[in-house]
């Protein structure tokens, strides 16, 4: 081999040194890119917004658990929902605060959301935060505001930080306590009780709606496509059924299915 | 085996990175205003994936930085010399890796795939397998 050829050689194994070092870069800033993402993906600043129309919408309504309005109401409303979907969103948005007005804040009503987890592992996590807000008090605010500030099904928005704005917008007493018990065994349990009892009534999707009532056999899967379906719903549920009614059907349909049942006294608030 | 002529890496490595421009700029065009690109064969995979927090990087569009990117693959491609061969190899593997680590996200952490997403990931496969050739077989050679 010439000079020449061994100088060129030379030269090629360096550069091909050289582009080993390039690799190596390349790999460092795939790691730092990955790295700055999963950290943004899991920090940051969360702005929740609404909670002050929420605030207004709920405002002086009793509510224990998941149950919002008045304990002795006759009618008994169920929202069977999950808080990662978009027609529910819809629904809160749209056609329950109607009903919240006109049937709960008079008395005639109560509604209680259960959990329906039809979406996923993200479902039951947000779910389960419900639940626990419910436990101090809080968990109308934290449904309506989760859904208030809700992201596209399934893309991960569902983080600690996210839940926890949530539920100091919806000012949950003790956050720390909130924290505890949305990862406690009971509040799972609860989630699948409320997710098998809807699957057990044929429900196909979410929201699903139920009612209990003096004209209600049991508890009774309804159609609701506007205010007015809730609202007619309501008021049939409230007349007594001329025959056949089963005190048992409704004593089952209305059984607590958490600490909070609907049929539990309200503390004063 | 001999590689194929360094022209025709080049050549190849061209097309590859214009339209890898043209995939990730339609990709932004369809997220602005908070959109997503339209899905092929139906579905919400893109929808889910434009929504998702990984769609980002500080602040900044993943499909734009794509754009940049391409760009620079695009220039590499274009320009001989030791200096492209080996920039257009770092680039082209900075682009596949981060390329596996969206594909591992859409599939495991937002369980939806955008073909948007899939086809720039072929891209930028092939882009560094082009530019992995190029470099072993050419640098320190004449162009």
């Amino acid at each position: 081999m010439s000079d020449d050829a061994a100088g060129k050689e030379a030269n090629r194994q360096r550069l091909l040194k050289l582009a080993s070092a390039a690799a190596f870069l390349a790999i460092v800033v795939v790691a730092v890119l990955i790295v700055v993402n999963e950290t943004q993906t899991e920090g940051g600043d969360t702005e929740i917004e609404g909670a002050a129309a929420i605030t207004g919408q709920l405002g002086g309504i009793p509510q224990r658990g998941l149950v919002l309005g008045d304990p002795n109401a006759r009618v008994t409303l169920v929202e069977y929902g999950d808080l990662q979907c978009p027609v529910c969103k819809a629904y809160a948005e749209e056609i329950v605060p109607e009903m919240i007005e006109s049937k709960v804040r008079s008395g005639e009503a109560r509604i209680e959301f259960r959990n329906f987890v039809i979406l996923g592992e993200d479902s039951a996590t947000a779910g389960a935060a419900a639940i626990a807000a419910g436990r101090q008090g809080r968990g109308w605010q934290f449904v309506e505001l989760f859904y208030r500030n809700q992201g596209f099904e399934g893309s991960g928005y569902v983080t600690d930080d996210f839940l926890t704005a949530i539920a100091e917008g919806a000012e949950v007493p003790d956050v720390a306590r909130w924290n505890r018990e949305r990862r406690s065994r009971g509040v799972v349990a609860e989630l699948s009780r409320t997710t098998a009892e809807a699957e057990g009534l044929g429900l196909g999707g979410t929201p699903s709606f139920a009612i209990a009532g003096p004209g209600a056999r049991g508890l009774q899967p309804i159609d609701v496509e506007s205010a007015e379906d809730l609202k007619a719903a309501v008021e049939r549920a409230a007349q007594p059924q001329p025959v056949g009614a089963s005190t048992v059907d409704l004593l089952l349909a209305l059984r607590p299915l958490s600490g909070a049942g609907v049929l539990d006294p309200l503390p004063d608030t | 085996m001999s590689a194929p002529a360094e022209g025709t890496l080049q050549r190849v490595a061209t097309f590859l990175a214009a339209f890898g421009i043209g995939v990730a700029a339609y990709i932004v065009i369809a997220e602005a205003d908070g959109g997503a690109p339209a899905c092929l064969a139906g579905g919400s995979g893109c929808e889910r994936v434009a929504a998702s927090s990984h769609s980002e990087l500080l602040g900044i569009s993943v499909a734009l930085i794509g754009i940049f990117g391409y760009a620079l693959l695009l220039g590499a491609a274009l320009l001989r010399g030791d200096g492209p061969r080996m920039a257009g190899f770092a680039l082209a593997l900075t682009g596949f890796g981060y390329s596996v680590y969206l594909t591992y996200l859409e599939l495991f952490m937002i369980e939806a795939v955008c073909q948007w997403c899939l086809v720039s990931a072929v891209l930028m496969t092939l882009l560094f397998a082009l530019n992995a050739v190029r470099m072993v077989a050419y640098v320190g050679r004449p162009s």
